[in-house]
C-alpha cells in the first residue's frame, strides 16, 4: 500500500517535470530521426508532431516508472523512462511478422529553428536507386515557422511534413507519426541534391534529385492499378460484426459502388478518408454506395478487428468496414484477384451499376493534388450514376 | 591479488547485453508466447486442394477435442463446415473453432490452411549468451547486376528477394556471404539478410540454420551482428517449411551467439 502510494506520489512528481516542448528522436541505423513532443502535466496527455502538425496520443500514463505515449491509431506505443531533462526508451508496435522496436530519446525543450538555404527551396524531381530499378518523387521545399520542411510526392501517395534540422546545405528530416517512419537526408552539391532516404529502423534508399523542369516526374494514380473488367468484381469478407457481406448483398445490387482498398495502420488511409465520406454524403441518396476493405497489420482478428472499429469511430463512418486481409500486396491479390498491381494505401475503385470495375485511383495526394482528386471522384461518381444499367 | 581475481570473475562473466538488444528480445519473445498466430503456436499447415478434415484422428489434420469439421473449396471462397454450421473462411484472419485458429494463405491450388493452437503452452528457445566479438563492421560488397531471385523468407513464405552483394567476416579462414534484400509487406522498408549456417548447427542452434539481418553503419559500411541471429519459423514448428541453405553460407566456424534451438 505505502509503495503503490509512493509510486504515485513520485509518478505525480515526474508528470510535473514532463511539462511543455520536447525535442525527440528516434535512433535509426542511418541516423536520428527528429520530431517534436508537446507534453502535458495536469491533466496528463501529450502530442507528437512533425512540424505544425501535431497529433494526440491516445494516452499517456505511468507504468510503474515507464512513461507509456501511447498511438492506438497504429497499435503503436513509447516507452520511455525519464532522467532529469531527458527520456530515453523505444517506440514499438507489432506487424504480421512480429514486433518492430525502435530507440527513441528525447531531450527538454525545443530544437532550434534551422530554416533551408534559399537554393533548396521550391520543387525537385527524385529518382531513388533501388536495387532492380530507380523510382521517382518529386520533393517540395519550404521554410516554415518551425524551419526547413519537405514534402514527397510518389505515384501512389504524398508524405508530410519532413521536419527537422539543416545545417549550410544539408538536411535531415524526419516524419514519424507513430506508423511511419522515415527520414530524408541530403546535401546540395552544385545543383544538384543527392542523400539518403530511411524507411524504418535499417532500409535505405539513395536517391538524387534536380529542380523540377515542370513536365511530369510522375505516373498518373489511375494508371497504377488495372482490373478485369470483362465480369462484375467479386469479393466476399467479413465485415466488423463477423457477418459475411458479398459483392451481390442486396445493399450494393444495382448501385454505384467506390471500393476503398484501406487499412487503419496507415496514415495516407486516415487522410483521404473524409474525401470518401463527403462524396457518401452528396452522393448516397442518389444511389451511391461505399464499402471500406480493411487490409490490417497483424493477422489477430482481435487486434485487426477492434483497430478497424477505432478507424470507423474515428470518423463516424456510416458505411460497412469489412475485414478483408492483411497488408501486402499478396494477400490483396488473393483476396481481389480480378485486380492487378494495386500496390497503394489506399487504392479506390470505382463499380458502376453493373458491378463492373469502372476506374481507379491508386493513393491519396493530399498536399499536391488533394483537390484535383476530389473533382475527379465527383465527376466519376456523377458519371456512373448517370448510368441507369441494373445487374 | 583482490584485482587480479576480480579481473578474472570478469573476464567469465558474460557481457551484458545492450539494452536496445534487450528489449527487442523481450518484445519478440513476447510475441511468441502471446499471439494467436505465434509460429510457436503452429500444429498443422497443408495444401488445401480438394477439401481437408479436420478434427477426427482418420481426419487430415486429427485435432484432440475437435468434432469433424470440413475446409471446402466454395465458389470464389474457402467454406469452413462443422456442426450445424457453414461460413466462409478470409485469408489472414483467423478462423477460430474451439481452441484452434485456422488461416489462409496462397491462392489457388496452392492454398494452404494454417492451424494454430495454444502458443503459451511452449516456451521460446533462448538466446546464448551476448558475445560483442561476434559483431563485424564492414562494405557491402555490391553486385554490378543484382538479380531478382526467389526465396522462402524466415517465415517460411515465398518471398521475391533482390541479391544484392556479399559480406565478408574473418571467421572460419574468411567467408564470404551472399546478401539478398527481402521486402518488409505492406511498407517501404526491406531486410538486408544473410540466411548462414555455422558449427553449431544441431548442436545448440537449429540444423537448418539461421537469419541475421545486415544493419546499416555509418561511412557507407554495414554492421553484422551474430548476437541478432534468430531461427526461421521452421524452428518453432515443423509445420513451415525451412529455406534450402543458401549457397556459399556456411561459417566453419562456431557462431555461439544469437537464437538458441533446443529440440
Amino acid at each position: 500500500m505505502k509503495l503503490v502510494l509512493l509510486l504515485q506520489v513520485l509518478s505525480a512528481a515526474s508528470s510535473a517535470h514532463l511539462n511543455g516542448p520536447w525535442s525527440a528522436a528516434l535512433d535509426l541505423a542511418g541516423g536520428q530521426l527528429p520530431f517534436d513532443l508537446n507534453m502535458r502535466s495536469s491533466p496528463l496527455g501529450g502530442q507528437l508532431c512533425n512540424a505544425n502538425t501535431c497529433q494526440p496520443f491516445s494516452s499517456v500514463r505511468w507504468q510503474r516508472d515507464t512513461l507509456l505515449l501511447e498511438m492506438a491509431d497504429y497499435a503503436a506505443a513509447i516507452k520511455a523512462t525519464v532522467h532529469g531533462d531527458s527520456l530515453t526508451g523505444f517506440y514499438h508496435n507489432v506487424g504480421s511478422r512480429g514486433p518492430r522496436t525502435i530507440p527513441f530519446r528525447a531531450s527538454r525543450g525545443r530544437r532550434p529553428i534551422t530554416p533551408g538555404p534559399r537554393q533548396l527551396l521550391g520543387s525537385w524531381n527524385a529518382t531513388f536507386f533501388q536495387d532492380l530499378g530507380t523510382s521517382p518523387r518529386v520533393f517540395e521545399f519550404s521554410n516554415g515557422r518551425r524551419g526547413l520542411e519537405a514534402r514527397i510526392s510518389s505515384n501512389t501517395s504524398d508524405y508530410g511534413p519532413f521536419a527537422g534540422t539543416t545545417m549550410a546545405d544539408s538536411f535531415a528530416l524526419g516524419l514519424f507519426d507513430g506508423s511511419f517512419v522515415y527520414l530524408l537526408t541530403g546535401k546540395l552539391v552544385g545543383d544538384t541534391l543527392r542523400g539518403i532516404f530511411h524507411a524504418g529502423l535499417k532500409s535505405q534508399t539513395p536517391w538524387v534529385a534536380v529542380r523540377s523542369s515542370g513536365s511530369p516526374h510522375l505516373r498518373s494514380p489511375t494508371e497504377i492499378s488495372s482490373a478485369d473488367t470483362s465480369q462484375p468484381l467479386r469479393f466476399g469478407f467479413p465485415d466488423l460484426s463477423g457477418r459475411m457481406f458479398r459483392s451481390d448483398d442486396p445493399r450494393i445490387r444495382g448501385k454505384v459502388v467506390l471500393l476503398e482498398i484501406l487499412g487503419s495502420w496507415c496514415p495516407t488511409c486516415h487522410e483521404a478518408t473524409p474525401t470518401l465520406l463527403r462524396l457518401y454524403q452528396r452522393y448516397h441518396s442518389r444511389g451511391l454506395e461505399v464499402i471500406g476493405l480493411a487490409f490490417e497489420a497483424t493477422g489477430d482478428t482481435a487486434v485487426d478487428a477492434a483497430q478497424a472499429r477505432r478507424f470507423r469511430d474515428k470518423f463516424n463512418i456510416p458505411f460497412p468496414i469489412l475485414l478483408a486481409g492483411v497488408n501486402d500486396e499478396q494477400s490483396i491479390a488473393e483476396a481481389l484477384p480480378q485486380l492487378r498491381d494495386v500496390t497503394a494505401f489506399p487504392t479506390t475503385v470505382f463499380l458502376g451499376r453493373d458491378g463492373r470495375v469502372r476506374w481507379m485511383y491508386a493513393g491519396y495526394h493530399g498536399f499536391s493534388r488533394g483537390k484535383e482528386r476530389l473533382l475527379e471522384f465527383d465527376k466519376q461518381v456523377v458519371r456512373l450514376l448517370s448510368e441507369h444499367q441494373r445487374r | 591479488m583482490l584485482a587480479g581475481v576480480l579481473i578474472l570473475l570478469a573476464r567469465n562473466l558474460p557481457a551484458q547485453v545492450p539494452p536496445d538488444l534487450a528489449t527487442e528480445r523481450a518484445g519478440y519473445t513476447a510475441w511468441l508466447k502471446t499471439a494467436p498466430n505465434s509460429p510457436l503456436a503452429a500444429i498443422a499447415n497443408q495444401t488445401v486442394g480438394t477439401g481437408l478434415r479436420l478434427g477426427p484422428p482418420d481426419s487430415d489434420i486429427p485435432l484432440a477435442g475437435l468434432p469433424e469439421h470440413q475446409v471446402l473449396p466454395g465458389g470464389t471462397t474457402l467454406m469452413v463446415k462443422g456442426p450445424g454450421f457453414e461460413r466462409p473462411i478470409s485469408r489472414g484472419h483467423p478462423f477460430r473453432i474451439g481452441r484452434y485458429a485456422l488461416y489462409l494463405s496462397g491462392n489457388g491450388t496452392g492454398t494452404t490452411l494454417t492451424v494454430f493452437g495454444d502458443s503459451s503452452a511452449k516456451d521460446p528457445p533462448g538466446y546464448y549468451d551476448y558475445d560483442p566479438s561476434l559483431v563485424f563492421r564492414g562494405p557491402l560488397m555490391r553486385l554490378e547486376h543484382p538479380q531478382g531471385v526467389r526465396v522462402l523468407a524466415s517465415d517460411g513464405m515465398d518471398a521475391e528477394a533482390t541479391e544484392v552483394g556479399s559480406f565478408s567476416i574473418p571467421l572460419g579462414g574468411g567467408t564470404q556471404l551472399r546478401v539478398l534484400r527481402i521486402p518488409v509487406a505492406g511498407s517501404e522498408e526491406s531486410d538486408l539478410e544473410i540466411f548462414f549456417q555455422d558449427e553449431t548447427n544441431d548442436k545448440g542452434s537449429y540444423p537448418a540454420g539461421r537469419f541475421v539481418s545486415l544493419i546499416p553503419a555509418a561511412g557507407g559500411q554495414f554492421r553484422l551482428d551474430f548476437n541478432r541471429a534468430r531461427n526461421p519459423y521452421c524452428a518453432y514448428s515443423a509445420v513451415y517449411p525451412c529455406p534450402a541453405p543458401w549457397r556459399g553460407n556456411a561459417i566453419h566456424a562456431e557462431i555461439r551467439a544469437g537464437e538458441r534451438y533446443s529440440k
